[in-house]
């Protein structure tokens, strides 16, 4: 592999080391939530016992926003968002733009939700960052989510954050990619009865070689999307724009048209969405309108990968006459290589152009991140053992975070299906998720060990999160046969999972138990390379 | 669904090949005290050169999200090999 002098490698040893134990816990919690977070649409069916299967788009809806365009005050019809919220409803955004008293571009607006009938089920007026929040059925994957992108803190500073740790990810993979002299070596060696430093060292490179090239893809889109609006678009509108955000917005992402601002009523939007489906193979994600009401209005609309495919496609639609335009680059008005690149971000970043397969397999790459993470935190605390200086505020530290998250992560699930279902779970499913993590950490200040510590809280983790589908079901949740008739097999899938994933917690806990007991008796010391 | 067929039936070789490699590794049998000497550098070479095949295939085919899909799995799939291996290879004896 690469040959580094002595001096640079002890260099990279210590950058590896010190990016790793100064941001490795945040960094893991961004990450664990991320790895839920790839199945946050399927969390939100399995929670919610979601049952509805067709999209929002494929449901007649033209007549219910034409509706809601005649009760907004016309100040708010510049521009209109449409997405599905909850079970497959739809939710509606007009709004217009403004900057606020910060400087701040924000939207204001009305935002209705829906009912399955096209009745407007609830109304909020404010900015977008004010009406868009948790719903009651959705607050368990919204907790996730929220979590990994923003680590809950307020814009930017949560955005930047994350940032930083998506970037500290890259350093942490780059000097761990130069300092490992034997990388394909040592790419099946994993000793279990060795010094405890190679055991650690084994389990952390091994991982972290399967996974290298995506904890570079995940780390630079991550960082990417997160430093993307808070320092990307700002700096740029100040360099080109003289600052003015829209101006930016309007130039890269719109879609340059005359001006006409006669008032013509905006054309039928199911057969936009009909066309949109035609063409791409898929329901829209997302539907936007442009000066809603008036001649040079403008639709577009926003769709997941197609079968086969990794690029995002988007279709713009003239909004009065409803005619197909042309399909859309992401990024400025003709296609380009950094268009593509800008659009297919998302896709790598979420692994949701395959469908379930896809999310599958980066839930798995999410994991091995996690235990990447773990396993070097814990060995950088072993070497310091070994040497004779002993963390154990550390390595408790480190256990009641590397098991403590998960445990207020299923204890969140928990509360979440509890409470639902009397209307609380905004409340209740972050305060669980508090109340387990705290108890993770009080734990660790009171028990006896470190290896305690993480045996208890593993422990209580595979229990709750075994005990989930239970608690689903005698919380109202739709039943299996239900689930399969209505075309849900996800709730169903979830639930195995649950079991599943719960029970091999439990079972490995109890073997390790037994196996480390007789492993105590022969150990098997190799030199440290 | 037809698109996804590649991809996995790629997945599964290329696992299969990880395998094969796992199961000569010389490092992972020393280490395992595992009698023999495992595979040679040249049949290691060609054998990890056929587990990239069908990636190499993917993307000359222009699939890419077939391609992502392969290296993804491939390499969650490589390190349960490993993981796997050293769950079979050294029970305490």
């Amino acid at each position: 592999m690469i040959h580094l002098e002595k001096e640079d490698t002890k260099l990279m040893v210590a950058v590896h080391g010190w990016s790793g134990i100064l941001l490795g816990l945040l960094l893991y919690a961004v990450v664990i939530t991320g790895m839920a977070a790839v199945f946050a649409e399927e969390i939100g069916i399995w929670s919610a016992g979601h049952v509805q299967t067709s999209s929002a788009f494929q449901r007649p809806f033209d007549r219910a926003v034409r509706a809601l365009g005649e009760r907004t005050p016309e100040k708010y019809h510049e521009g209109v968002d449409l997405f599905e919220v909850g079970d497959r409803n739809m939710g509606v955004f007009f709004h217009r733009h403004e900057t606020d008293a910060s400087g701040n571009l924000v939207s204001r607006g009305i935002y209705y939700q829906l009912d399955a009938q096209g009745r407007v089920a609830s109304e909020r007026s404010g900015t977008g960052e004010e009406v868009f929040g948790p719903r009651n059925d959705d607050a368990l994957s919204s907790f996730l989510v929220d979590t990994h992108v923003r680590l809950h803190l307020p814009n930017p500073w949560g955005l930047l954050l994350t940032g930083i740790l998506g970037l500290a990810m890259l350093v942490a993979a780059i000097s761990g990619l130069l300092i490992h002299r034997h990388l394909f070596k040592d790419i099946f060696t994993l000793r279990r009865r060795a010094n405890p430093v190679l055991v650690d060292r084994d389990r952390h490179s091994v991982a972290g070689t399967w996974s290298l090239p995506f904890a570079f893809l995940l780390a630079f889109t991550g960082s990417f999307f997160s430093f993307f609006g808070t320092v990307g678009v700002p700096i740029v509108a100040m360099a080109a724009f003289g600052g003015d955000v829209q101006a930016l917005n309007d130039a890269v992402f719109g879609n340059p048209r005359a001006v006409d601002e006669r008032p013509v009523a905006v054309g039928n939007l199911d057969r936009i969405a009909e066309d949109s489906i035609r063409r791409t193979g898929e329901a829209p994600t997302f539907l936007s309108i442009e000066h809603f009401g008036r001649a040079d209005s403008q639709v577009t609309s926003f769709h997941l990968p197609g079968e086969g495919g990794l690029e995002p496609a988007t279709l713009l639609y003239d909004g009065a006459t409803g005619r197909f335009d042309r399909a859309k680059p992401s990024i400025g008005t003709t296609p380009s290589a950094g268009g593509t690149l800008a659009a297919i971000m998302a896709p790598i970043h979420f692994g949701n152009f395959a469908g379930l397969l896809s999310k599958a397999i980066w839930f798995g790459l999410g994991f091995a991140m996690c235990y990447v993470t773990l396993t070097g935190l814990r060995l950088w605390l072993i070497r310091r053992k070994e040497a004779g200086r002993s963390l154990d505020w550390l390595e408790r530290i480190v256990g009641a975070v590397g098991f403590g998250l998960p445990l207020g992560l299923v204890a969140s699930a928990a509360a979440f299906l509890i409470s639902m279902p009397v209307g609380s779970a905004v409340f209740w499913t972050p305060a669980a998720f508090l109340v387990g993590f705290g108890g993770a950490l009080v734990l660790a200040c009171t028990l006896r060990s470190a290896a305690m510590l993480d045996r208890v809280l593993q422990q209580a983790t595979g229990v709750v999160l075994a005990l989930l589908p239970l608690l689903r079901l005698a919380t109202g949740g739709p039943g299996w046969t239900q689930a399969l008739t209505v075309g849900q097999p996800v709730i169903v899938a979830m639930d195995i999972a649950c079991i599943l994933g719960g029970g091999w917690m439990v079972w490995r806990l109890r073997r390790l138990g037994v196996s480390s007991g007789r492993e105590r008796r022969a150990p098997i010391l190799q030199a440290a390379e | 669904m037809m698109a996804l067929l590649m991809p996995s039936a790629a997945i599964l070789v290329t696992t299969a090949l990880i395998a094969l490699l796992a199961a000569g590794d010389p490092k992972r049998r020393r280490s395992a005290r595992l009698p023999g000497d495992g595979q040679g550098k040249s049949v290691r070479r060609t054998l990890a050169a056929f587990a990239c095949l069908p990636g190499a295939v993917l993307a000359t085919m222009g699939d890419a999200a077939g391609f992502m899909l392969w290296l993804g799995g491939a390499g969650v799939a490589g390190w349960f090999v490993a993981l796997l291996f050293a769950q079979t290879g050294q029970e305490p004896r």
